[in-house]
């Protein structure tokens, strides 16, 4: 009586499993494609971060704190961040999981600033699409996983795959907002004057909603930063890798070295990603 | 009959610059059943409530001709708004046909109607509708660009008209850093960089506060009688109207129900809304000089010598005649006590018995602008026209009997007002 019936069960689970087999046998050269070029990116800039000096991009990253924030000390806070994760030893792992947030938001921006306009042009697109944003959203990080696993085997790619679809949805979101924000007056007036569809979007539209798509690649680098940390349990190399086998050997010490320096790489990113997007706003509003 | 009034109207098409033709604007689904005869005679609530459509405009027709500056004016929801939008197929028509040179914009695909906005229509928002990102330079310039042009041309363009409109050294601002004023500057710079035919704009100055909104419509005017352009304006303020208009179209619940010159719509209201509406604009400010002046009763010639002067004021029993030469130029106001005196000090010509510092005004002076001239003299004032020619004379007395012939009316139609009140 309590218990829920037996014969309603529905098997989910078997059907996402059919559908992955399905996929795997059916379309697995789309994803070899796939993978090869994920990975040629990867490693593209895994290696131009590991064959600049360490000094120059410790000077980069003060400068650009330092222009980016208009305080000076934030560039010498930062610079002293870099220093401290070369000090731990963890100066290579660190630019690995750089190279692997780098190009997960390259792609993430590929993707989703024109999924965000189509979203931003049509209403039935954004119907559809906003709860499929939501779901990718508060799906446990975990799951996305399982599917990146058997499709491009363990690794890097796999764990870029898993990022994309984790950090995507803020930069969607953020650029429909963006250019839906763009007032009706300004959209009128860009009308009036004979502006074709395309010019108002070129002309108008993206210029005015870039604060907006600004502040969405932000929380997309933010949330793959989160991501490339988890990712690292599918074989991932990178400082999420050492807190994981901290975590497994029970080294309190090594596991807090690595994270601080998750931490700080969260920092220096979210910082300079954050100052650029509100320059973006003040100097449209001033 | 109408065979004349055929050939009249055709005539004069070639002159016609706009034409609205039976046009409607209705919000809704089915909006057919708005059409049968039983509902175009029904106001615009009874259709609302029996259909559940909303008619924006309704059955509107008017023309404006090449060069005029015609006000659209109603009170907010009088679909004045979305008429000036469906000019310019910003808003889709429901149906009725506007033509602009003869041409039924209606049919335009997108094309005809992109080529229309960019070379022969620019429109001014009360919004301002500028672009936040762009500096001024690069806003006047827009129209330009998204016609083609290249950057180096419109840039020059560009300069040449913020001069024009008083912007210059504001180029490369954001038009947030700038006032409403300013703004609205831009507005209208943009405007007119693209060389309109026509011009739309829509209550520019609304947004504006009352010092600023009077200066700008007296720019407005100074610009139009420079550049002449056709204007359509859009405004719910009655002086505006009045002051801007050559003619003006009040609207009401979506219906024109007055098309007139700003002195007919003062004098002569066409239904009770309309002089519900005007009957605290002052008619010192829309009727002209040209209503009150008389032609004079007698008038001096710079050929005549003095004794032949003093005769016709002996004759005439006035004390002040105008002086005219031959070409009917006006030369002064010769006054009888001068007269006497350039008798008794022999003098032989007239001239030398003007009276100094003589006011003149012109047939377009609006009564209001005459206050400060009859206070100043005690003479008759002289209507001339631009060549300086004499029109017509205007005494003190005509002014004030004219203001109060329209109080007059005025009190008596409100006393019938309160009377059915009752």
């Amino acid at each position: 009586m309590f218990e829920f019936p037996q014969f309603l069960t529905i098997p989910l689970a078997e059907w996402v499993d059919a559908g992955m087999s399905w996929i795997l046998t059916n379309l697995g050269t789309i994803f070899d494609a796939i993978g090869t070029s994920i990975l040629a990116l990867l490693l593209t800039i895994e290696r131009i971060f590991l064959w600049i000096p360490w000094i120059v991009t410790i000077l980069a990253v003060g400068i650009i704190a330092w222009r980016a924030l208009r305080q000076w000390w934030a560039g010498v806070l930062f610079a002293a961040m870099l220093v401290l994760i070369g000090s731990f030893g963890y100066w290579d792992l660190a630019m690995m999981t750089l190279a692997i947030i780098f190009a997960s938001v390259i792609i993430s921006l590929l993707i989703g600033i024109p999924t965000g306009i189509l979203m931003a042009r049509s209403n039935i697109f954004q119907s559809i699409l906003k709860p499929l944003l939501d779901a990718m959203q508060t799906m446990p990080s975990f799951v996305y996983l399982i599917p990146a696993l058997m499709l491009f085997g363990l690794g890097k790619v796999p764990a870029v795959f898993a990022t994309i679809i984790y950090a995507i949805p803020p930069v969607i979101r953020l650029t429909n907002i963006g250019i839906r924000q763009v007032p009706k007056s300004v959209i009128e007036a860009a009308q009036a004057f004979g502006s074709t569809p395309k010019q108002i979007l070129y002309e108008v539209q993206i210029p005015l909603a870039i604060p907006s798509i600004m502040v969405g690649i932000n929380q997309t680098t933010m949330m793959a930063l989160a991501m490339v940390v988890i990712a690292s349990m599918i074989g991932a190399k990178g400082l999420g890798m050492q807190v994981l086998l901290a975590i497994n050997r029970i080294e309190i010490g090594k596991g807090f070295e690595a994270g601080i320096c998750i931490v700080f790489l969260a920092i220096i990113i979210d910082r300079i990603t954050h100052a650029m997007a509100a320059r973006k706003e003040y100097s449209m509003s001033n | 009959m109408e065979n004349t009034a055929l050939t009249k109207g055709s005539s004069q098409r070639s002159q016609m610059c706009i034409q609205v033709e039976d046009l409607w604007k209705i919000f809704g689904e089915n909006v057919e059943r708005c059409f049968s005869p039983e509902m175009r005679a029904s106001s615009k609530a009874t259709i609302l409530e029996k259909t559940g459509c909303v008619v924006a405009i309704k059955e509107i027709s008017f023309e404006v001709q090449k060069g005029e500056f015609f006000v659209i004016m109603g009170l907010s929801g009088s679909g004045k708004s979305t008429l000036i939008r469906c000019i310019l197929r910003l808003i889709k028509t429901t149906a009725g046909r506007i033509l602009i040179n003869g041409d039924d914009i209606c049919s335009y695909n997108d094309q005809q109607l992109t080529h229309l906005r960019r070379n022969t229509t620019a429109m001014v928002f009360q919004q301002f509708g500028l672009f936040p990102h762009r500096n001024v330079l690069d806003n006047v310039a827009y129209g330009l660009k998204v016609q083609g042009v290249a950057e180096e041309e419109r840039y020059i363009k560009a300069r040449e008209v913020i001069d024009k409109v008083g912007l210059k050294g504001w180029e490369n601002y954001l038009p947030s850093t700038l006032s409403g004023g300013m703004q609205q500057r831009v507005g209208i710079a943009r405007a007119l960089a693209i060389e309109p035919e026509i011009l739309l704009l829509d209550e520019p100055f609304s947004g504006l506060d009352p010092l600023i909104r009077r200066q700008m419509q007296d720019e407005l005017i100074g610009l139009q009688e420079e550049v002449q352009k056709t204007i359509l304006f859009v405004t719910h303020d009655l002086d505006e109207a009045l002051k801007l208009g050559s003619r003006i179209a009040i609207m009401r619940d979506g219906e024109i129900i007055q098309v007139g010159t700003p002195e007919e719509v003062i004098t002569t209201p066409g239904n009770a809304y309309v002089r519900e509406f005007v009957q605290d604009a002052s008619p010192a400010k829309v009727v002209t000089a040209k209503n009150i002046m008389e032609q004079p009763k007698v008038l001096l010639y710079e050929w005549q010598g003095p004794k032949a002067a003093m005769h016709t004021f002996r004759t005439t029993m006035t004390n002040s005649i105008f002086l005219v030469s031959h070409t009917g130029i006006l030369l002064g106001l010769i006054t009888l006590e001068r007269l006497v005196k350039l008798i008794r000090n022999r003098g032989n010509s007239l001239k030398e018995a003007l009276e100094p510092d003589l006011p003149t005004c012109t047939a377009d002076t609006v009564i209001e602008e005459l206050f400060p001239l009859a206070v100043s003299t005690m003479h008759p004032i002289p209507v001339v026209d631009e060549a300086g020619r004499f029109m017509g004379e205007i005494y003190n007395s005509s002014i004030m009997i004219s203001m109060i012939q329209e109080k007059e009316t005025g009190e008596t139609e409100e006393s019938d007002k309160e009377e059915s009140h009752v």
